[in-house]
């Protein structure tokens, strides 16, 4: 084969020649070359609508990154479209650009982000959003949307943090709510025109109106926000044609979009890499503290035979010897033991693929399961009990109880692991220093079982504070102080450090405050995130970048309270700055499921029981596609087990607590 | 048995670093279906074993890798496929056409052997590798002189960057060839034959004696010398090859 270089498309323009001298003199300089299998060398359309699928952190990052993913391959393959990939560069890497005045790039063909039309952000975590202003800034585009001219990209945004997209409203030309499989056509067909009109004046807004009218697009330069003092008081479409709602699109079923079929295999090491076959999209446990859970219902299963295909034909094709089976709750796939079982029996893996499971539910990890994965090579294992006692469990609606906890952790020793990790929220509403000491306690005692089977029995612990989400049952809620958070993780500290095979790891408190300025922030928190991102504040994600001072001062000179916007409860009547987006679930649905969540009442999965009626699937006439008619293994959120006290009295129905009484 | 390859790794893919070649060369490996072997610990690894490590950002046409097999599905000159490839019987040129379309672009297996496995590793067979490099901001005359200077002398002090500190080391004694060859677009191109012995000398340390100031600029491996029988030779020559 020839060397790669020789097969770029020569129509474009490609910044390699300036690059490469560049490449040498930073860290990990794989991460800016391409070359991926999978990649379309001959990406280049000359009369196509272009997107530039921008993931604003590392490579090592966004490369995997399945949604991103899924977009770039059915881009390539419509004949109007074609899509390349960006990344943003790291601190030493963009001081080079920055020196040689070398703009963002794309890594397919290294050609100049601002040559696209689109230059589309995933948003998987808010505090990317100062990265998301430095990928604007490198691209060579002004930051603010409004000072864009007609010929500048149109910046777009989507993934989960989308569902809020105040905070980023005055930098992003247009956001789009939920799956992006189907209005990514919607919208090529309508910047379609505008290519092709040359971009005169004025076709800018006309081209963001025309975009602002596609079902689950939302162009907040079309929207006016008024307030009342400190208060939001409505946010309003200036004009008729455009709703003053918007609805996320969801597809009805994932058997139609078999993608990614060619998934990406990168040159150099990244997060997550191995094969990802995603198994089935949305959640109905109804963990309330999970915006996942929330806005991706209803549960669509990828059919078991699909499943299989994917996998046999990806480990084929990519030569991984490790598969990951992805969703929100993997053990509860219908049938997901054979699954499993036929992925390590394929002859073609030879014995020698594992088989990861991530977000594990602890009520379905059987020996039967750790026996099947750990055939192999043994992956790390992560359970996620979120709260440690039963009444917290309650609470956030995380219904599994020490017993389902201590059977998967005996299932994992019993099979040759030697540690698990434990995923453990703090701050969560209502909680008290029992409920964090026993998150001690369930370690302590997962490590007693452990030894039962080996000497080197560990238990790592990963502390999260709690930071609610839009969307949530616990949008409502006041985030804890920081000061509060880190009393809490030295309490634990204090308890467990005696035990030197309990390994505490904990997230900066800090860090969660900043997450919750961007998380639950109106338009206002725009001037806040620019500040940040003006004063050098950049992958706030990484613990070495990460600086809370830059955004207490961003907040001062923007003259806003913290206080107001993270520590603060709400009331019922507040109108919250996402209202007008409907991710499907009707407020009234987790008004009321925060009630009940203060009142200590839990709700079953409705996959397998009655429907609440929460929105998501009436609201857009789909249903669930779930194959089995029964719960699987181990029970499923409270269906046909004792829970009200852990284990003996069956939890209660919809037992609906009085409206109103508890905040 | 084991399998010997020589390999390229030519153009964007020189900014590849050495573990990461070697997840790639695993994954193509296990496309093919080759029946390689694993070490049996608590993790399991595919067995496989480089000549020398080549630094991240350099070319090469000279990357070696030995792979042992199982000797179950090797007879003769023929690997009977497992996995992936199951059903395949592979001669060395079906092996390296199969090896080519797995790997990505820019590597490339240039030759291939199946042979009896042999004592010692390759890694620390290696005597001597050849280079060949362009210089960055340095003109030919200026480079000619300072090599002919460095050939005259019997020191040539290079800095070398050592744990924390800053070195100054003598390596006159590992430097067998050195010539001009020509100009690339980039610069003054340089042919080299350095030592691997007692370590490894990259065409990096030499550009502050050959041009100082200058910077180095695409640095290429061409070849490793191994000895037998008092003969100096490459592991594989480019004569077996079966590349088109």
């Amino acid at each position: 084969m020839r060397a790669y270089d020789g097969i770029i498309s020569v129509q474009m323009t490609s910044l390699w020649p300036r690059l490469e001298p560049l490449l040498p003199r930073v860290e990990k300089p794989a991460r800016y070359i391409g070359c991926e299998d999978g990649a379309n060398a001959n990406i280049y359309k000359p009369d196509a609508t272009s997107w530039l699928l921008t993931y604003p952190d590392t490579y090592e990052i966004g490369l995997p990154n399945q949604g991103l993913q899924i977009l770039y391959e059915l881009l390539n393959e419509r004949p109007d479209a074609f899509a390349e990939r960006s990344y943003a560069p790291w601190t030493d890497m963009e001081a080079q650009m920055r020196a040689a005045d070398v703009p963002l790039f794309s890594v397919d063909t290294h050609r100049p982000a601002n040559e696209f039309d689109i230059i589309a952000f995933n948003l998987s975590a808010e505090l990317v959003y100062t990265n998301v202003l430095n990928c604007i800034d490198l691209a060579g585009v002004p930051v603010r949307a409004a000072e864009r001219s007609d010929t500048d990209p149109l910046v777009g945004a989507g993934g989960h943090c989308a569902y809020n997209p105040e905070p980023l409203a005055d930098f992003v030309d247009f956001f789009v709510m939920g799956d992006g499989e189907e209005v990514i056509a919607d919208i090529t067909t309508e910047v379609e025109e505008w290519r092709q009109s040359g971009k005169p004046k004025g076709s800018r807004e006309s081209v963001l109106h025309a975009l602002a009218r596609i079902p689950g697009v939302y162009v907040p330069s079309m929207y006016d926000v008024t307030y009342d003092d400190r208060e939001l008081v409505a946010v309003t479409p200036r004009h008729n044609d455009i709703p003053a709602n918007i609805s996320k699109r969801t597809i009805a079923d994932l058997a139609d979009w078999p993608y990614p079929r060619n998934q990406l295999v990168p040159l150099t090491e990244v997060v997550h890499d191995r094969l990802n076959v995603e198994i089935f999209r949305g959640c109905t446990r109804g963990c309330r503290f999970c915006q996942a859970g929330m806005i991706t219902r209803p549960v669509r299963e990828r059919p078991a035979s699909q499943v299989r295909e994917m996998i046999s034909a990806g480990l084929e094709r990519t030569g991984y010897d490790e598969v990951s089976l992805t969703s929100l709750s993997t053990a509860d796939f219908s049938g997901i033991e054979d699954v499993v079982a036929d992925t390590i029996d394929d002859p073609g893996t030879c014995g020698r693929v594992s088989v990861s499971l991530p977000s594990l539910r602890v009520d379905a990890f059987t020996v039967g399961v750790a026996a099947q994965v750990s055939k192999a090579r043994r992956t790390g294992l992560t359970f996620a009990p979120e709260a440690g006692s039963w009444r917290m469990r309650q609470i956030i609606n995380k219904l599994i109880t020490e017993e389902d906890l201590y059977e998967a952790v005996r299932s994992a020793y019993s099979q040759g692991w030697h540690r698990v990790k434990l995923y453990f929220l703090t701050g969560l509403p209502s909680e008290m220093d029992d409920d964090t000491l026993a998150i001690a306690d369930l370690a302590e005692n997962c490590v007693q079982i452990g030894l039962e089977y080996t000497k080197k029995a560990s238990v790592t612990v990963s502390l999260g504070g709690f930071v609610p989400k839009p969307h949530t049952p616990f949008q409502w809620f006041g985030q804890n102080q920081p000061e509060e958070l880190r009393r809490k993780v030295d309490l634990l500290r204090n308890r467990v450090r005696k035990n030197k095979r309990v390994h505490l790891k904990w997230h900066s408190p800090e860090a969660s405050t900043a997450e919750g300025i961007t998380s639950r922030g109106d338009r206002r928190i725009g001037r806040v995130i620019e500040h940040v991102w003006r004063k050098g504040g950049t992958f706030q994600e990484w613990s070495e970048h990460f600086n809370l001072e830059l955004w207490q001062d961003a907040m001062d000179a923007s003259d806003l309270d913290i206080e107001w916007y993270v520590h603060r409860h709400r009331d019922e009547n507040e109108v919250l700055p996402w209202d007008h987006i409907h991710a499907g679930l009707h407020k009234d649905f987790l008004w009321q499921d925060w009630q009940d969540a203060l009142a200590g009442y839990g709700i079953e999965d409705c996959r397998w029981t009655p429907c609440y009626d929460c929105g998501a699937c009436t609201e857009y006439g789909i249903e669930h596609v779930v194959a089995s008619p029964a719960p699987p293994n181990g029970g499923s959120q409270g269906t046909g087990q004792d829970l009200a006290t852990g284990h003996v009295v069956p939890v209660q129905l919809r037992p609906r607590a009085e409206v109103g009484g508890t905040q | 048995m084991r399998l010997r390859i020589r390999f390229s790794k030519l153009g964007k893919v020189r900014f590849v670093g050495h573990r990461d070649v070697a997840r790639i060369m695993e994954r193509s490996l296990r496309r093919c279906g080759i029946p390689v072997t694993y070490s049996e610990v608590f993790s399991p690894r595919l067995r496989m074993s480089f000549g020398l490590a080549l630094p991240t950002c350099y070319e090469s046409e000279a990357e070696y890798l030995d792979v042992p097999l199982n000797p179950e599905l090797v007879q003769d000159e023929t690997v009977f496929c497992t996995g992936w490839g199951q059903g395949e019987a592979y001669g060395p040129t079906e092996l390296q056409q199969a090896l080519n379309e797995a790997l990505p672009h820019g590597f490339d297996v240039v030759a291939l052997t199946i042979e009896p496995r042999t004592k010692g590793s390759l890694q620390e067979a290696v005597l001597s590798c050849g280079w060949s490099f362009d210089i960055v901001g340095a003109q030919s005359d200026d480079v000619q002189d300072a090599i002919d200077t460095a050939l005259e002398s019997s020191v040539i002090e290079v800095e070398r960057k050592k744990k924390n500190e800053v070195v100054r080391e003598d390596v006159r004694y590992g430097i067998h060839e050195l010539r001009l060859d020509g100009e690339s677009e980039r610069g003054p191109m340089v042919i080299a034959e350095l030592s691997a012995k007692p370590r490894v000398i990259r065409p990096s340390e030499l550009i502050e004696a050959l041009a100082p100031g200058a910077e180095l600029g695409i640095a290429k491996r061409t070849h490793q010398w191994i000895e037998t029988d008092g003969q100096r030779i490459e592991p594989l020559t480019l004569s077996n090859s079966t590349t088109t």
